[in-house]
């Protein structure tokens, strides 16, 4: 799952038309939208990092979103003397109040630039060497609760510099600011999927799992234990089923034991 | 290669950072305070950083020079390990800096000479006695040489300091800038080893073992000092024949009479770092070998462990003097 945030409905606006977003009614608090394939989301966070935090926790609680899942906060920003309209990947937030900072992962090739952010309580006055907005520390300190660094990133949008202030700046401007780089944005989501997804397979949970600690008695322990045979099962015999091969058993414990049992008496070869 | 580089305020300006900086024009470089700022934090994952590992350029304020648990002692008293550098080139699945560290990123402490320093009061504090340094715990110790210069700036201490030994841990054939100096006899280059087909399977992206044997040859002839390191053993049904064609191999092309030392110990980990890279590895056949747990440590079954060592430490002394062996029997 791909879960986007702005903070404005301009700059949602041609992102829910792009990849063809409906609203989730039922969640009031904040705007959500999602496509049809539930593979991608969207929330209108409001300004503010506060809001940006409070935006990713509803989400997460309403869509039950997953540690593997990826999450961008996508909106415009200004900066000094980077040109309108240019991309901008983060690669070091600041809390302007808290002068806490997080450096998001880019693990992946990308055309855009790589820049420092800023975040701020109020609107900024003064231009600095850094993007500055009022929401992505909020973001992404509360989403690396529920994710990890290398999936969790910011994209800016150049809206304003020293030479074309923002008093210049409106919904119109924005909207086509973003709209101008819905192929960037995808560019950036297909670059993380790969690594989305094989986060994904290291927390598979093994075959037979589910059915097994439904069909017998485990405590916790044994079921992590269960778990882990299970795995060491498939990663030395893929092709054969231990299920099939195991008969008359009475508990989770004995299952384990009878498991422990077969992988202990059978060869370890560690190369093909 | 490295794309972000991350750099410390403190050291922006070090004459050293400033070098590895030029080397990397592309990269797009981060200031930080503190490297603990990326490294330490939690939230991130080793393996998907590994893909793309940044470097960070950093400045160790304490704990240069530490001391070295006895069982991974070759023939001092007095042993210390430093890291100059955390984190691999490499990617080997057993290696213990997956379960240890957050972060894949390299970590490279540039101020050698606060290092060296703390070598020099370690070594007044023993009084002209032997005392042996290794590096290449948290690291490969050559891998990353042309970058980091790490033989160029420490070499030189041991050159005046004839009573410190260094032991350089390596898998790495970067060894140009050692064949450009001349050896020194308190200098060991360590290679470590497994027989191929495990090489092949675990050490991800590391020399294989016919290159790691050119630049031993190449080593030697040159007049420097090779130590070989066969820790971790590694099980496989057919261990004995694969070990067997491994020492018969290293033993037949090297010059035996000049190797300075032979070390061997089993595969172990402390158990929470085995849990975390099991984690982390869950495909990885290694973590489904028969393993046990002791001592808060997670290796081979007492069997299977006293087994390879007997059998490995049989073949060996054939080829080594005993004074030359250093099996280390004792969990980490
Ligand atoms: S060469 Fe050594 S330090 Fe590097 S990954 Fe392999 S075991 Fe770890």
């Amino acid at each position: 799952m791909r879960h986007l945030f702005c903070a404005l409905p301009c700059e949602a606006e041609p992102l829910i038309q792009h990849f063809k977003l409906s609203e989730l009614k039922e969640h009031e608090l904040f705007r959500l939208y999602q496509s049809q394939d539930k593979t991608i989301s969207l929330a209108i966070t409001g300004i503010g990092k506060l809001n940006a935090a409070a935006a990713v926790t509803y989400h997460h609680a309403c869509l039950q979103t997953s540690s593997t899942d990826i999450w961008l906060n996508i909106g415009v920003a200004g900066h000094a003397n980077l040109a309108i309209g240019e991309a901008c990947l983060i690669n070091k937030i600041t809390d302007d109040r808290h002068t806490t900072t997080w450096y998001p992962q880019i693990l992946f090739k990308t055309d855009c630039t790589s820049a420092a952010l800023i975040t701020h309580d109020a609107p900024a006055t003064e231009y600095q060497a850094a993007l500055f907005d009022m929401e992505a520390s909020g973001f992404y300190q509360m989403a690396l609760r529920l994710g990890t660094a290398e999936l969790i990133h910011c994209l800016k949008i150049v809206s304003d510099n020293q030479e074309h202030p923002v008093e210049k700046i409106n919904a119109d401007v924005v909207k086509k600011l973003i709209a101008k780089h819905k192929t960037t944005i995808e560019q950036v989501l297909e670059a993380l999927r790969p690594l989305a997804e094989e986060l994904n397979s290291i927390k598979a949970v093994p075959d037979h799992y589910q059915s097994l600690i439904e069909q017998y008695h485990f405590t916790q322990s044994e079921r992590l234990h269960l778990a882990r045979l299970l795995r060491q099962w498939t990663v030395r015999f893929p092709k054969e089923d231990i299920i099939q091969s195991l008969r008359d058993i009475k508990n989770g414990k004995e299952l384990n034991k009878k498991i422990h049992t077969k992988l202990a008496e059978s060869d370890f070869v560690i190369h093909d | 290669m490295i794309s972000t580089i991350y750099i410390e305020a403190e050291i922006a300006e070090h004459p050293r950072t400033l070098d590895i900086l030029k080397r990397f024009p592309y990269a797009s470089k981060v200031a930080c305070e503190r490297y603990g700022e990326i490294f330490n934090r939690k939230s991130q994952n080793f393996r998907l950083q590994k893909k793309q590992p940044a470097l960070i350029l950093a400045k160790k304020h304490k704990g240069m020079v530490l001391p070295t648990p006895k069982q991974y002692a070759i023939g001092a008293e007095h042993n210390y390990y430093f890291s100059h550098m955390l984190n691999c080139l490499y990617d080997c699945r057993y290696c213990f800096l997956q379960g240890m560290f957050q972060s894949a990123h390299y970590v490279l402490f540039i101020n050698y000479e606060d290092f060296i320093e703390d070598m020099h009061a370690s070594l007044e504090q023993h009084n002209g006695q032997a005392v042996h340094f290794f590096s290449g715990y948290d690291c490969d110790s050559l891998a990353l040489d042309p970058v980091t210069n790490f033989t160029d700036e420490f070499l030189p201490f041991f050159e005046k300091n004839p009573n410190a030994l260094l032991e350089l841990r390596t898998k790495s054939t970067q060894t140009r800038n050692l064949l450009k100096r001349n050896p020194i006899q308190n200098c060991v280059i360590a290679f470590s080893f497994t027989p191929d087909k495990i090489a092949s399977a675990l050490e991800h992206k590391a020399p294989n073992i016919e290159k790691r044997l050119n630049a031993i040859i190449d080593l030697q002839q040159a007049g420097w000092q090779i130590g070989l390191r066969f820790d971790p053993l590694i099980y496989t049904k057919e261990y004995k024949k694969e070990y067997t064609e491994l020492f018969t191999r290293l033993f037949s092309r090297i010059n035996v009479d000049l190797v300075h030392s032979v070390s061997l110990g089993s595969f172990r980990l402390p158990k929470a770092y085995f849990r975390k890279v099991e984690k982390l590895y869950p495909d990885e056949k290694l973590f489904s070998a028969p393993m046990e747990e002791e001592d808060n440590n997670i290796g081979y079954s007492a069997e299977i462990r006293n087994d390879m060592l007997a059998f490995c430490t049989n073949i060996i002394t054939q080829h080594i003097p005993a004074e030359k062996f250093f099996p280390c029997h004792e969990t980490v």
